[in-house]
């Protein structure tokens, strides 16, 4: 069983060949038997190396340990693989209704897992470059699977765009590899020494840190993500704001614990205020309730970038912020996405009585909302406090609770949908039983991941979080108080759609320009490294 | 061979990506970065001027192996996106009958 890793990456990739070259109606259900391996394969190394409390290395054909490729695992890696396997099984089941006979989509879709499963366990940067480069050609098939115009121009602007950050990756694993003579990042945490001044190796962080950049949607570069979500299949939206979002901030993660620089975690946190202020008020600006979404990501995004570069290294509360917003975001997504194909259109101004039509489909969403914007009981409220308790200075705390409150307002735009009358019409529309499943259980792991926390993280971290009090009167009326400030600026100024709100909505930058700002991007850093 | 022409190989491809207007050339800019790459990693692995890494009668100083084994995984990873790319191209062009970035940005509505 020491080849459980490797399992891990080939199970997927077996299975969906499996399903691409049989192509009869029986076969699909292979990939089922697969996930269901895979759980219990993950679960059993989890139990084997108990908790992995130390890393684990497997050395592919024992080779040197310079040049060979290892796989290797620790706690961090192991959330993420249980959280893309339970984000796999949701989007499975949640698309098995309309599209069990379709195997080319399963195909591409299981690859995509394994793909995905081999970034988060690789212990070099050339294998992570080329996991990340198949999950980039593969994510992009999958968002002009639709094949119609908008699907069409938003794979190309996703494929492109990200495939010339990732040309920086290269660049800067040249400039590593010319300096240190190795690619293997647990030799090089060790090995690596921070100078001061420019020299090859912070050169090498800087070019990794703008490629990782665009794969996240950092502040001047998250352009290609409100495209992408908006033309994809509404599973396609969940998997990319759910995970593959996520790959670039897991990159970041394990290539900042490589490289230790202390310079750029202002630099950072000042990043991912302005991606979370940005993606916020282009969120309220927005109309369509998947670019609702798809901005509400960015802006969270920035969250997570202030939770990852927290005083002496703490990453926890970014750490779980990713996960739970994995968890949140895909819930929202599946559930809008069921909204959309109900109603037939995407305007929250336009969708009103779902409260009365779809009372089920609502809670759902609601559960949803009310994890996103931070209430206490459910799970962005845990996360989020450990993010706050973090922070080392009054005018980010204050920040925080202004992007708390902009995250509310939009959210209060978007939860118009649920009043009104009940529409007859709708009346032959049902919700199928396949969808109503992931539904149900992403809302119950919102609440058990924001009630009983503690067991959960204890797996995970060793890090003390008794600070937070899910039942102090204070929270509770804090976030009553957020609350009613969101809905006076909802009443008062989103509402009313004034002109520089339909300005913001119209804002549209084209391809060159958003080289033009990436190239910016990476000077911005060399000049704050000088 | 020098690795500053690398650097200027990818400077043109870097200038034609922030001002090319059509999405032909956007790709081939992007080719040119990354030829440019690939150039780059071969010449860091030559820094002896040494011979073929085949283990031969009479061979002694070998180059570097590993940034070829890397470089052609990059190569074929780079034609795939190519080939994606302007397969996708041509999609566009039958449903906008253009390929300029502008044309498709007016079109968003």
């Amino acid at each position: 069983m020491e080849l459980i890793p490797v399992l891990i990456i080939m199970i997927p990739i077996f299975a969906s060949m499996i399903v691409y070259l049989t192509d009869t109606k029986y076969s699909n259900n292979v990939v089922f038997v697969a996930q269901g391996t895979l759980s219990i394969l993950a679960v059993k190394y989890f139990i084997e190396f108990e908790g992995l409390k130390e890393k684990h290395l497997l050395n592919l054909g024992n080779w040197n340990e310079v040049v060979s490729i290892v796989l290797r695992n620790d706690k961090i890696s192991m959330l993420f693989i249980f959280l893309t396997i339970l984000i796999w099984w949701m989007i499975l089941i949640y698309i098995w209704d309309t599209k069990k006979r379709d195997s080319k989509f399963i195909f591409l879709l299981i690859f995509l897992e394994g793909v995905f499963l081999g970034l988060l366990q690789t212990n070099d940067l050339f294998t992570m470059f080329v996991f990340i480069e198949i999950t980039t050609i593969l994510s992009s098939i999958l968002i002009l699977y639709k094949m119609d115009g908008e699907s069409v121009r938003a794979g190309l602007y996703y494929l492109l765009f990200n495939s010339v950050g990732m040309m920086f990756y290269l660049l800067g694993m040249a400039f590593i590899y010319y300096s240190e003579g190795t690619l293997n990042i647990d030799i090089l945490t060790a090995k690596i020494n921070i100078y001061q001044g420019l020299n090859l190796t912070n050169l090498s962080y800087i070019s990794i840190m703008a490629a990782v950049g665009v794969k996240s949607a950092f502040f001047p570069v998250y352009n290609w993500l409100p495209k992408a979500h908006s033309a994809a299949p509404s599973s396609i939206s969940a998997l990319l704001s759910g995970l593959l979002v996520k790959s670039g901030l897991y990159v970041f993660i394990r290539i900042n614990s490589m490289y230790g620089l202390e310079t750029f975690r202002e630099f950072f946190i000042i990043l991912g205020i302005f991606t979370a202020i940005s993606g916020a008020i282009f969120a309220v600006s927005q109309k369509d309730l998947k670019q609702i979404l798809a901005f509400s990501t960015i802006s969270q995004i920035g969250i997570i970038m202030i939770g990852l570069n927290q005083l002496e290294g703490e990453t926890l509360g970014g750490i779980m912020h990713i996960i739970n917003h994995g968890i949140f975001k895909t819930l929202l997504f599946l559930s809008g996405g069921a909204v959309v194909s109900l109603y037939k259109k995407r305007d929250v101004t336009k969708i009103r009585g779902l409260l009365k039509n779809y009372p089920l489909l609502s809670i759902f969403m609601i559960v949803g909302i009310l994890s996103i914007t931070g209430m206490p009981l459910f799970n962005g409220y845990v996360s989020k406090s450990i993010i706050k308790y973090g922070v080392y200075s009054k005018t980010l705390e204050y920040l925080m609770y202004f992007i708390d409150i902009l995250t509310l307002t939009y959210f209060i735009k978007l939860s118009q949908i649920f009043f009104g009358e009940k529409n007859i019409n709708l009346k032959n529309h049902k919700l199928g039983i396949y969808k109503k499943i992931p539904l149900y259980l992403l809302s119950l792991a919102c609440i058990i991941f924001g009630n009983f926390y503690i067991p959960i993280y204890s797996l995970f971290t060793e890090a003390s979080i008794k600070y937070i009090n899910l039942f102090n009167i204070s929270e509770w009326l804090l976030f009553g108080l957020k609350a009613a400030v969101a809905y006076f600026l909802y009443r008062i100024i989103v509402k009313k759609d004034y002109n520089f709100i339909k300005f913001l909505r119209r804002t549209n930058i084209s391809f060159s320009s958003t080289n033009f700002l990436f190239i910016l991007f990476i000077t911005i850093m060399i000049i704050w490294k000088l | 061979m020098n690795p500053i022409l690398s650097f200027i190989i990818m400077l043109i491809g870097i200038y034609g990506i922030v001002t090319s207007e059509n999405i032909i050339k956007s790709i081939i800019c992007f080719s040119i970065i990354e030829t440019a790459l690939i150039l780059l990693f071969l010449n860091l692995g030559n820094g002896n001027h040494g011979d073929i890494p085949i283990i031969l009668e009479g061979v002694k100083n070998m180059v570097d192996p590993l940034p070829q084994a890397l470089m052609i995984t990059t190569i074929v990873i780079g034609a795939s996106t190519t080939a994606l790319a302007l397969m996708i191209s041509i999609k566009i062009f039958h449903y906008y009958g253009t390929l300029e970035w502008d044309e498709l940005l007016e079109r968003e509505g």
